[in-house]
């Protein structure tokens, strides 16, 4: 990771909004590298093992696959949810791009133009089709997979404000699109009271520990992980989401060192110890997580295949330029440096769905052959990285514009 | 989403002259022409029994196109001799626009002299259609996504293959366990052996399904979605058919494997299906009124546990 795409709390906070932050090696902040993006270059790997395996031996990959589904994509990556609420909690804090909520009214303004347009795009391109029964993944395009973005976003634009516009665009879509996934399946009242009561249980219990000053982090993953888990999963919700409640709670830092930053040897705080802890375990889920959910078949593309790059490759970066556009004209102030071309750029970033759209069309859609072809439009969003290279170059935005 | 059905022999009109089949040289025609597509099979005639259960199969047939009308066509001069009085739809029922004039367009008016003359049609969905016209009455889902039904030895299952949600795996299961009926037969939209080029075998709905399906002695599996017709050799003692050209047709689409044992590519097709006691004898009729494979498979006599160790797929079949 370049120096070029680190932060520093001190640079953060005495900068304007979205100026770029200081490059620091030192203090708090260490190295750009976070469980997180490290994760993101063994997540290809299990797309890679999954590809070749389901191309190849179809029928033991599926067993293999559908025996591993559940412990993965319902118990395994509460994990990595947990490190993205991590990132987005210490975002809030003094020195984090999130601090502040009147840093974040243009971003989610950019999202919410985000979402209208891609799953607008999705609906329209499925309706051209006539694939109907495709409409109940409508929820997919919404993924954004910030890792990629990020990394993307450093080549294209280094230290340009546009980064954190870009990193918190993309958070709120992922929030955006979660919240969605929650209301897709609602249980019947009954289970859904007896959910809510659990999480009622998870929360209480999160705030007893944090009272009582705890400052190891297994009873909060433990006992209020479990029952916040329970209480999704009978709710109806999906408990991917278990710890995202309760992650808030963790005893953290006082100030933010910058998203996807590794934090230094002297950060001791629950949370930081909690990220140190699920370092592998969070790599080993994410390896599985593309072993389980990317082996689709090559040979056939589908409509489902190219219905969900079409939507965040054409949809959002038109929802995001218009939405942004929009928001300035009814009063919020533009960004310096980032005019329609860099808005235009962001948005093309943001089509990478990859892993997020993977959980997001699983969350969506029962097992099957349409959740297939989803997976492979999820997959396919990759080609969204290069187009954002490609049209940067064009539009002379970013590192290009030099 | 189980119903009983009484109906079946006193609805319509019995043939009063002995069964037949098709006449002698008209066989002879068909036979050379099997010979000349590579179907194989010598052409079995209908017992044409008068208390038989007897049933068409069409699949992704709604594209309100000539076509379509045509092979509708044929299906209906067909029952003159061979008094079907119930239709599966094996998915796609409907192509493009789902509301309620492709309702008429893409089905029910190719399929009038059908309708009118009382036949039933029940329909699974494929990934065209609508999953809210799973409501249309002439479909006679009663409103579910997937249901069963039966009619004296026979019982069917259609199922959502689209969405193969864990509910309704648990009620298929559930559902073929309290099945009591000699034949059980199984339609979905997506198959899970075919060798069509196009799309070929669903594996992922593969390995969930045919585990159940041998486990519950699922005698006949019907499927679409592949626009060609193919008959499978017995898998695990199971007898699976493609039958997705009523309406579109890929030509030449099927890559023949050791697993084909007949297939038809060169034209629309739809199948007629007679159930007599423990034997069923098919017949796959192209647009133009040619049979281009016909057969005839015996129910396994066997419990579902005799059925899942069969692992070998013994054929049964009568050709």
């Amino acid at each position: 990771m370049s120096d070029s795409s680190t932060h520093s709390a001190a640079g953060q906070a005495g900068a304007a909004l979205f100026s770029p932050p200081v490059t620091s090696r030192k203090g708090m902040a260490g190295r750009a590298s976070s469980v997180l993006l490290d994760s993101l270059f063994i997540l290809p790997f299990g797309c890679a093992v999954a590809l070749l395996w389901a191309n190849t031996l179809p029928e033991s990959y599926y067993i293999f696959a559908h025996a591993l589904a559940f412990p993965v994509n319902e118990i395994g990556i509460v994990l990595f949810f947990a490190l993205m609420t991590k990132q987005v909690v210490e975002a809030t804090l003094p020195g984090g791009v999130l601090h502040t909520w009147r840093r974040a009214a243009l971003p989610v303004a950019a999202a919410c133009g985000g979402v209208v347009g891609s799953i607008g795009v999705y609906l329209l391109f499925l309706y051209f089709l006539g694939e109907p029964m495709l409409r109940q993944t409508w929820v997919v395009p919404c993924a954004i997979d910030i890792a990629v973005c990020y990394l993307v976003a450093g080549v294209i634009f280094g230290r340009h404000p546009a980064l954190p516009f870009l990193l918190l665009l993309a958070i709120f879509s992922d929030a955006i699109g979660l919240a969605l996934i929650a209301t897709l399946h609602p249980a019947d009242p009954g289970h859904l009271a007896l959910g809510a009561a659990l999480m009622v249980a998870a929360l209480a219990s999160a705030v007893g520990l944090r009272r009582r000053r705890f400052t190891t982090f297994w009873p909060y993953l433990l006992v209020c992980g479990t029952l916040s888990w329970l209480g999704l999963y009978i709710g109806g919700v999906h408990p991917a989401l278990a710890l995202v409640p309760v992650v808030p709670f963790l005893p953290h830092a006082t100030r933010d060192a910058g998203l996807f930053v590794e934090p230094t040897p002297q950060a001791q705080d629950a949370l930081t110890r909690f990220e140190r802890w699920s370092k592998w375990p969070v790599h080993a889920v994410l390896f599985m997580f593309g072993v389980v959910n990317a082996g689709v078949p090559l040979f056939s593309l589908e409509a489902g295949s190219w219905a969900v790059p079409v939507a965040t490759i054409v949809g959002r970066p038109l929802g995001v330029v218009a939405a942004t556009e929009l928001a300035i004209a009814a009063g919020l102030k533009r960004i310096k440096g980032v005019g329609w071309r860099e808005l235009l750029v962001i948005g093309c970033t943001t089509s990478v769905g990859l892993a997020v759209a993977l959980f997001f069309a699983t969350a969506a859609m029962p097992f099957g052959p349409l959740l297939l072809e989803t997976k492979m439009g999820a997959l396919l969003t990759v080609a969204g990285a290069g187009l954002a290279i490609g049209l940067a170059s064009v539009l002379r935005v970013g590192r290009f514009g030099k | 989403m189980r119903r009983d059905d009484e109906e079946s022999s006193t609805m319509y009109p019995r043939p009063t002259r002995r069964p037949r089949g098709i006449p002698v040289q008209l066989t002879i025609l068909l036979v050379l022409a099997s010979a000349v597509w590579g179907v194989g099979a010598q052409q079995v005639t209908f017992p044409n029994a008068p208390k038989s259960v007897k049933f068409g199969v069409i699949g992704d047939s709604g594209t309100g196109g000539q076509e379509q009308f045509d092979a509708a066509k044929e299906m209906a001069q067909a029952r003159a001799m061979f008094a079907f009085d119930r239709v599966i739809m094996l998915g796609d029922n409907i192509y493009g626009g789902q509301g309620p004039k492709d309702l008429v367009n893409k089905f029910a008016k190719p399929y009038k002299p059908l309708l009118d003359a009382g036949v039933k049609f029940y329909a699974s969905l494929g990934n065209h259609d609508d999953p809210a016209n799973r409501a249309y009455p002439l479909w006679n889902m009663g409103g579910e996504r997937y249901y069963s039904f039966s009619t004296q030895n026979v019982r069917f299952f259609a199922l959502d293959s689209s969405q193969l949600d864990d509910k309704q795996l648990a009620w298929l299961e559930d559902s073929l366990k309290n099945a009591h009926e000699e034949w059980k037969i199984c339609y979905f939209h997506h198959p899970i052996y075919s060798n069509g080029g196009r799309h070929g075998s669903s594996v992922d709905l593969r390995v969930v399904l045919e585990p159940i399906f041998v486990a519950h002695g699922v005698n006949v599996v019907f499927a679409g979605h592949d626009h060609i017709y193919e008959r499978l050799t017995p898998q695990k003692g199971i007898y699976y058919f493609v039958e997705g050209a009523s309406g579109q047709l890929r030509k030449g689409d099927t890559k023949r494997s050791s697993t084909t044992a007949a297939s038809f590519d060169s034209d629309l097709s739809f199948m007629l299906v007679e159930v007599a006691g423990d034997q069923m004898t098919f017949q796959a009729i192209s647009r133009k009124g040619q049979v281009v494979d016909s057969g005839t498979i015996r129910a396994h006599p066997r419990s579902p546990v005799a059925a899942a160790s069969d692992a070998a797929g013994a054929s049964t079949l009568g050709f």
